[in-house]
């Protein structure tokens, strides 16, 4: 009777103040919403923006491109940029719209106008828009999986609930604790409102059993055997996939949402760099080179020149981006960063986006620093209290709803957003402007005597990134840089090579090239691949 | 009315007489005396001693399909990227048993282009159980109890270049999407040519004394390398063709080339850490039909996949350190299955591929058998022991075999020789050799042998899948309506219901048995009976849940029921079919 009058008065509050179940979404745009602006960019910008529909997901949504740039996209340099690699950040793929709505706003101004000219952009704002799509659900929980396909819940109605239940009616999914000695869990010296686990090393015994609120286990366990749906879009990918593991799918590349990201960039041979907005980090600091996970066949680590190139990107990032407490992170078996660079063979960058910033008197446990920096920034609905219900699962002991709202710690108020978002951009500028660039200098000719020349040019990378990575060297979907030397019809080659293929050429770097031609004409020698861009000279003889 | 009538007479005499001059070509019924094994007057009637193109292999199975309709359909499952069917053949019989209530078996054959014979063998085993069905007991009772699903190929695009473009005997192993082997940008800019236009892509030889080859002697087709201190006569410059892209190299590009049997979707590494992989796991769209027919029918409990060559019997894995996931039990399956295999092919050898042949990432064989815990096995067909029955110890009697088997068995039908050509980048050559359809496919008069030895193999490998029985009903009076009614499930061939891969992962739901009839009020596993060693199954006692019914094994299950008088006990496993039993 007294739960009943607890439920009544708790559901009246929440009637009374919509607040109290909100937690911070606003600003943040939804896929109708998101939908709704690239089709105006497009309508404001047609000669410079293009935007089309990779796929359908089993939930019916976009997976949405934007290609951006002026001229000839496909045969110069391109860098790639992805929001929505994990449903835990949709704050990246603000970061990633607001990128593509900056450039297109500033494309006027001589910077962006000649950067838009030499450099393309293809910008994925979402790559798992049914697992952001919780983000803006009536009940909120942090979900990284896809949406089940029409047949599977078909065969299988269960799996179309949510495997949680909103036991305290304020729209979110947050923390059970049940009171148990032979729990691990107990509460953080410092802030009584967090959980950790008890340490034996330190003599602490734990008091509490930790749930996510309402779980429920049988469907969670159907869930994960049931391969094909809630799969996560960065534990899809090749690089190190974890086999059958929850969330993996039934293999490497199982999903509509990576086939189309794989499909369009495998396609894009001018990709030479890609930035992605998720959970890995090798822009605050670099991925770091060890000799023995980058030798053999199946490298394991970044190679040595690819990461000095790292390095070089992560100190301008730091000089640009204002980090925070940012817990390094590599990478994750089957995740899309990884993917970009050991299998896609382009230089790969990851950043979550945003960070909970350093506060005096900071924590170690993250979550009571963000407690303590959201009291500090006056941020309200961040923390649900502790709170005691009856659940059937537990019915002898004390069972408590709270914890930290979902998604906060991740992705912060909109207006935190849009300052990340104007860092991240010039950092994107920045970036392409250090695209590599192929010409041809140095023209010698020289004759030999009658009608024999000898001519020599000099292959130089006008760009700061070398043409392609180390690693693409070995990888046949990395196109390296082709010399195309065309004597003319009348004309002998008498040394050299009509077609050579080049290796990697560093940035500001040049390779010699010579031929020895008999004959008058006009000779044609073109230089570069899509990623570097091409160059064309000719010369009479 | 009179005119009409022996109007009608005549179209009734020569209607019959069609129908019955139609199933017998050359010989009519009576003049044959039936051959042991071997369908002597079948509805469908095929040479089994040459090959078939897509359209050839397209209308055999339409023909088989047409003339055997309660035991066979025809579907498509996919397109390959050239935009042809991926045919499968379902073979069963319809009537019994949904199809897929049955425990199935899955055979497909010709991933990599040039390796063409396995289709052959495909139709010949849909071939042989349709024509035996009700005419041969354990083909009749196969087709009752279990279902063959068979792709006779699928690569249909491979198969086509291989036929009809210039081709060797090793090439090509991809499908036709054109890619860039070069590295200079430009796709398929340098392939085969077929300078002598016979069809195949033989060798160059050019006279050059410095060379260090020369004709021998008993055998001057034959090209060998002279010893030292010798005079030399020719040199051999390679493949029949010309560099067109300009890179230094003859043939250096032309269409694909990727390996099919390097894009399945276990232990799937890149093409430069695994040569021939395309862009991910099922990229290619002939394997994803594959793929997804497969996932749709969770029931396939093995599988036979056909390539040339070697006689190979071949099991997984692909490399070495999926070795030790091959658990005790899955392995004791493969070696009963591979040692039966070693007999009935002579010639051939059960071996591990990862070991015996070299690793394979993303391989065919790996994904059906960690993928899906299907019992899978590859066999390379063809071996050079059947040109003599003799295994060749000796390098240069293993040389010489080829030439003289074609030259004393197939009146050297299978070489092209030498002879004179005037080559834009090489001068005046001599083009000659083997021809594509020599070396690796087999000669007309092995074919059926060989197919029907391989076909009998993998009808023992399907009888072998599980067939699951409920044996032995017991029903005990516990009083007041209550009665406890115990079942034992036995499986009596090799294959357990779920492999240790599948139990390992859980690849597959448990086998579910359940009971109607009363109201369940708890059921049982019980491990042992004489010493009651009895667990309990609390959550939904209706459908016990198991997870494995083990080769030549048996699980027993028990419920309390209260009331009723009639039970259907039913068995419902995914690769052990359904079955029931009413008391």
């Amino acid at each position: 009777m007294q739960k009943f009058y607890v439920r009544a008065v708790f559901i009246l509050l929440t009637a009374i103040f919509p607040l109290l179940s909100l937690s911070g979404q606003e600003g943040y745009t939804d896929h109708k919403n998101l939908s709704a602006r690239l089709s105006s960019l497009e309508k404001e910008y047609p000669s410079l923006v293009n935007v089309r529909s990779l796929a359908q997901t089993d939930g019916g949504k976009d997976i949405w491109l934007l290609s951006i740039g002026s001229g000839d996209l496909e045969n110069r340099p391109a860098v790639a940029v992805v929001g929505g690699i994990s449903g835990e950040y949709p704050v990246g793929t603000e970061l990633a719209l607001l990128f593509a709505e900056e450039i297109l706003a500033n494309s006027r101004g001589e910077e962006v106008k000649k950067l838009l000219s030499e450099t393309s952009f293809y910008v994925f704002p979402d790559m798992n828009p049914d697992a952001r799509a919780q983000f803006f659900a009536p009940l909120r929980y942090e979900r990284t999986g896809n949406a089940y396909p029409q047949n599977s819940v078909e065969r299988e109605p269960r799996l179309s609930r949510d495997p949680y239940t909103d036991l305290n009616g304020d729209n979110m999914i947050t923390l059970m604790r049940v009171e148990d000695p032979s729990g691990e869990w107990i509460t953080h010296p410092d802030d009584e409102r967090i959980m950790i686990r008890a340490s034996f090393e330190k003599g602490e015994t734990g008091k509490y059993k930790l749930f996510s609120e309402g779980v429920d286990e049988e469907l969670y366990d159907l869930f994960n055997l049931h391969r094909e749906g809630m799969v996560d879009f960065n534990r899809n990918f090749t690089f190190q996939y974890p086999e059958f593991s929850p969330g993996a799918g039934h293999h490497a590349v199982s999903e509509t949402e990576s086939r189309a990201a794989a499909d369009f960039l495998f396609n894009a041979k001018n990709v030479f760099a890609v930035v992605g907005f998720g959970p890995a980090d090798n822009l605050t600091a670099p991925l770091s080179y060890n000799e023995r996970a980058a030798s053999g066949r199946m490298v394991e680590g970044i190679l040595q020149k690819d990461a000095r190139v790292n390095s070089m990107v992560s100190n301008m990032y730091n000089n640009l981006v204002t980090a925070g407490v940012s817990s390094a992170n590599s990478g994750s078996n089957g995740d899309f960063f990884q993917w970009a660079y050991f299998h896609y063979g382009r230089f790969s960058f990851s950043t979550p986006g945003w960070w909970v910033p350093k506060t005096d008197g900071g924590s170690s446990n993250p979550e009571v620093n963000f407690l303590r920096w959201a009291e500090s920034e006056g941020l309200e609905n961040v923390f649900v209290p502790w709170q005691e219900f009856e659940y059937p699962e537990f019915p002898e002991r004390k069972t408590e709803v709270g914890g930290i709202a979902p998604f906060v710690m991740k992705n912060p108020p909109y207006e935190y957003v849009l300052s990340s978002a104007g860092e991240h951009y010039r950092f994107l500028i920045e970036l392409a402007k250090m695209r590599p660039a192929i010409d041809i200098v140095n023209i010698r000719t020289e004759n030999l005597g009658r009608d024999l020349n000898r001519i020599t040019v000099d292959i130089f990378n006008e760009g700061v990134f070398p043409t392609v990575t180390e690693l693409g060297q070995r990888i046949r979907w990395v196109q390296k840089t082709v010399i195309n030397f065309d004597p003319d019809d009348g004309q002998e080659l008498v040394s050299g090579k009509r077609v050579e293929v080049l290796d990697q050429i560093e940035g500001k770097g040049k390779i010699e090239c010579s031929w020895l031609v008999k004959g008058r004409g006009s000779v044609n020698i073109r230089a570069g691949a899509e990623s570097t861009g091409f160059k064309k000279i000719e010369i009479n003889l | 009315m009179n005119l009409n009538s022996s109007i009608f007479k005549i179209k009734l005499l020569l209607f019959v007489l069609i129908i019955f001059s139609k199933p017998v070509s050359g010989q009519s019924v009576d003049q044959i005396f039936k051959a042991a094994g071997t369908p002597a007057t079948p509805k469908v009637e095929i040479h089994w001693n040459r090959y078939y193109d897509f359209d050839g292999v397209t209308a055999i199975s339409q023909k088989l399909a047409e003339a055997h309709p309660s035991l066979a359909t025809l579907e498509s499952i996919g397109e390959s990227y050239e935009g042809r069917e991926i045919w499968l053949l379902t073979i069963t019989n319809f009537e019994n048993k949904p199809h897929h209530e049955k425990p199935g078996f899955w055979i497909d054959a010709n991933i990599h282009a040039n390796e063409i014979q396995g289709t052959e063998i495909s139709l010949y085993t849909a071939w042989y159980l349709l024509e035996s069905y009700g005419q041969n007991d354990f083909i009749t009772n196969l087709l009752d109890e279990k279902v063959f699903y068979i792709a006779p190929t699928i690569n249909p695009d491979g198969r086509e270049d291989y036929i009809y473009n210039p081709n060797t005997g090793s090439s090509p192993r991809s499908g036709t999407i054109p890619l860039d082997d070069s590295g200079d940008g430009i796709a398929a800019n340098d392939p085969y040519d077929d300078l002598n236009n016979d069809g195949h892509i033989t060798q160059m030889r050019r006279r050059n004394p410095l060379g260090q080859f020369r004709e021998c002697p008993e055998d001057p087709r034959r090209m060998v390398r002279v010893g030292p201190g010798e005079q030399g006569e020719f040199e051999l410059l390679g493949q029949e063709g010309i560099d067109r892209n300009h890179d230094g190299r003859v043939n250096s590009d032309g269409v694909g080339r990727y390996d099919p049997n390097r894009d399945w979707g276990w232990n799937w590494q890149p093409d430069h850490v695994q040569r021939g992989a395309y862009h991910y796991p099922f990229a290619l769209p002939e394997n994803r039909a594959v793929r997804d027919f497969v996932i749709a029918h969770p029931n396939i409990a093995g599988a036979q996949t056909y390539h040339n060559m070697g006689g190979m019997i071949l099991r997984g894995p692909g490399i070495r350190e999926d070795e030790q996931k091959y658990t005790f039990m899955d392995r004791n399956v493969y070696d009963a299955l591979g040692e039966l295999g070693d007999k009935l092919l002579p010639g051939y050898r059960y071996l591990i591929l990862f070991q015996d042949l070299y690793s394979v990432y993303g391989g065919q064989i790996d994904w059906f058998h960690f993928g899906r815990g299907i019992y899978t096995f590859t066999n390379e067909l063809f071996t050079r022991y059947m040109y003599f029955y003799e295994h060749y110890e000796d390098r240069e009697e293993a040389r010489k075999a080829p030439y003289l088997f074609d030259r004393y068995l197939l009146f050297e039908d299978a070489f092209v020789p030498w002879e004179e050509y005037d080559h834009p980048q090489f001068g005046k050559i001599e083009i000659g050799g083997f021809k594509k359809n020599f070396g690796r496919l087999h000669p007309g008069f092995l074919l059926e042998t060989d197919a029907h030895r391989n076909m009998a193999f993998t009808l023992f490998h399907a009888y072998h899948t599980p067939q699951l029985d409920i044996h032995d009903v017991q029903v005990k009076e516990l009083g007041r309506g209550q009665k406890e009614i115990t079942a034992v499930i036995a499986n009596s061939r090799i294959i357990p219901t779920h492999s240790g891969i599948d139990l390992r992962y859980n690849i597959e739901r448990p086998n579910y048995i359940s009971i109607e009839g009363g109201e369940v009020l708890a059921a049982m596993r019980v491990h042992n009976p004489d010493l009651n060693i009895v667990e309990e199954q609390k959550k939904n006692p209706s459908v016990i849940e198991v997870e494995n019914i083990p080769g030549n094994g048996h699980v027993t299950v028990r419920w309390i029921v209260d009331g009723g008088r009639n039970y259907t006990i039913k068995v419902d496993s995914a690769k052990g079919g359904v079955v029931r039993k009413s008391f």
